[in-house]
């Protein structure tokens, strides 16, 4: 199993074989990193490409460490993980998902969906996964249980446009404004119910 | 309660099963609390509790049914045992309104010779708006306590409004219970940052017949530990409360929470927050800003952000390579940039006046790698 070697690879850290050997045809981008960052993150984004996996996003996650003056091996942590994320993905959904599809896949693995939905969303839908994808990552790291948020979306997914599963979406977070469960004790909270459920007097 | 069981069994039981058992689906989940506390009712001696408080609570998009127990045991050796179900059912939610009627019923017993119980109903209307809301309700019900039941009847109405992740609730109830008629004023303030939740109310009980008077206020704090732990610290002084049974006093608690289902807490999102293509509001409390996203013509997408009082404002993203983005003033007063944006799950975050790194409101705000957050949108 390609992506299990992938994980297996990634988890022990590949950073000892390569760095060994410069990195090729190193992304110029990451020129950005620290110098001592900057061969790790490189050996990792070639060990994913040769499993087949995109770099790009990769790159993105080391420039946003960056950014963010993240440690090295904090960044190093995060592409690492990422590659994992996208490695699943890609076993769920297909050597033919697309880059997008893949980083959407992998937010909503890492947000808590099954890889069970995944598979199921790529037989239910002919069209790109990638809003379906976004919207159940989003719902799920919204709070809405894992499998109901998963349940909406594969009813939607055989025939529903892009642009009904972002009103869906919508919809739910109206509900979630409105003081629908889960959310609603979260965030608003002046539901009814939701009164009862806070710390109160012996 | 089980004959021939004592009821700290029955209760550690229940709370066994819903720390260890399976829920039978992802949308049930369940807490333990285990507790100690002092109190002090108006007019007895202060006393210290150790306490048992199993819940669980199941939701479905329509509605929500929760229960919790209590089992107090008090320094005397006398216990107190409180039980509480309630459920909500919400109507189709419309551009702005929306309805719930809420039904519960509780018992409450003390020692052996106290002991309550009520059965309400309420119903609501809501009317949310971007960042705020009122309601209008009214209740119905039954309460006995240990004699003929007395009727209830109560009417409120409330107000609340979101600023960052801020949030202001005001209420005001009138409620009879039997002969006994008040009226609560009060006020809650609650917010929430990370693993903290803060959550403070203070309110007055006036025009009072029956019901007492005065001032009350109570505070809590949530504050996470893991995903499946938390510790609560709740105090404040509370009024008579006629429906439950309970009697003006004074606590202090501090209780290690115990959850059956892990937190789905590492993101949260504007409720009102458009995934594309719309107006952002409320939002973070991290965020002085609020980001729009407009689909262009050519393939371009307009990112529009509001930022009140900004003299530069700046945006970095997967599609801007991470490099900083110097936004261009429009002349409403908002900051805007077009840019092409491929299909797909984004992630940028905004600086406003060369400060942090920030979520702008408007995006799906996730925990990210290192130790920050960063805002997420989805381009079709």
């Amino acid at each position: 199993m390609i992506p299990r070697l992938l994980l297996a690879a990634l988890a022990v850290g590949l950073t000892g074989t390569v760095l060994a050997r410069p990195a090729a045809a190193q992304d110029p981008r990451l020129e950005r990193l620290e110098p001592s960052t900057r061969p790790l993150v490189a050996a990792l984004i070639d060990s994913a490409r040769a499993f087949g996996l995109p770099a790009e996003p990769l790159v993105q996650r080391a420039l946003e460490g960056t950014i963010k003056g993240a440690p090295g091996d904090r960044i190093v942590a995060a592409v690492r993980r990422l590659a994992a994320d996208l490695g699943r993905a890609r076993e769920v959904l297909g050597a033919a998902a697309s880059l997008p599809e893949l980083e959407a896949g992998a937010a909503a693995l890492r947000a808590g969906a099954a890889p069970a939905v995944l598979a199921e969303l790529r037989r239910a839908r002919r069209q790109p996964l990638t809003v379906p994808l976004a919207v159940l990552a989003d719902l799920v790291a919204s709070g809405v249980p894992a499998d109901s948020a998963a349940a909406a979306v594969l009813a939607l997914a055989a025939t529903a446009r892009d642009a009904d599963l972002v009103e869906f979406r919508r919809a739910v977070e109206r509900d979630i404004a409105l003081g629908a469960p889960p959310a609603a004790a979260a965030s608003v909270r002046v539901n009814a119910a939701a009164r009862e459920a806070r710390p109160g007097p012996p | 309660m089980t004959p021939g069981k004592p009821a700290w069994v029955v209760l550690a039981g229940a709370a066994c099963s819903l720390v260890s058992a399976r829920a039978p689906a992802a949308q049930t989940t369940g807490t333990v609390d285990l507790g100690v506390s002092t109190v002090r009712y108006d007019g007895f001696l202060a006393s210290g509790a150790a306490s048992l408080t199993p819940a669980v609570r199941w939701e479905s998009p329509r509605g929500l049914v929760s229960a919790r127990g209590t089992y107090l045991r008090f320094e005397s050796g006398h216990r107190s045992l409180q039980g509480l179900v309630i459920g909500s059912i919400f109507t189709p939610a419309t551009s702005h309104w929306r309805g719930e009627l809420t039904a519960s019923t509780g018992a409450s017993s003390y020692a052996d010779f106290a002991s309550f119980w009520h059965a309400i109903a309420e119903a609501r209307v809501h009317l949310l708006g971007e960042d705020r809301g009122a309601w209008i309700g009214g209740t119905a019900g039954r309460t006995s306590y240990g004699g003929p039941a007395r009727p209830i009847a109560a009417a409120a109405v409330g107000a609340w409004a979101r600023r960052g992740e801020l949030t202001l609730l005001g209420s005001a109830n009138r409620t009879f219970v039997g002969d006994t008629a008040y009226t609560d004023l009060a006020s809650t303030v609650r917010w929430r940052r990370g693993p903290l939740e803060l959550e403070a109310d203070i309110g007055a009980r006036v025009w009072s017949d029956g019901g007492g008077r005065g001032v009350y206020g109570e505070a809590n704090a949530t504050v996470t530990l893991g995903e499946r732990t938390a510790l609560v610290v709740a105090g404040g002084r509370y009024p008579t409360d006629p429906i439950r049974g309970s009697i003006a006093g004074r606590y202090l608690g501090v209780a290690f929470r115990i959850r059956r289902a892990p937190l789905r807490s590492l993101a949260t999102r504007d409720p009102r927050a458009p995934l594309v293509d719309g107006r952002a509001s409320g939002g973070s409390a991290s965020s002085a800003a609020q980001l729009e996203i407009k689909p262009d013509t050519g393939g371009v997408t307009r990112l529009i952000v509001h930022a009140p009082g900004a003299t530069l404002v700046e945006l970095a993203g997967d599609f801007t390579d991470w490099q900083p983005i110097a936004l261009s003033r429009a002349p409403d007063g908002s900051w805007e940039a077009a840019l092409r944006i491929a299909s797909g799950v984004h992630r940028m975050d905004v600086r406003i006046d060369g400060a942090g790194w920030i979520v702008p409101t408007g995006t799906t705000r996730v925990v990210d790698d290192f130790d920050g957050e960063v805002g997420i949108f989805a381009i079709p």
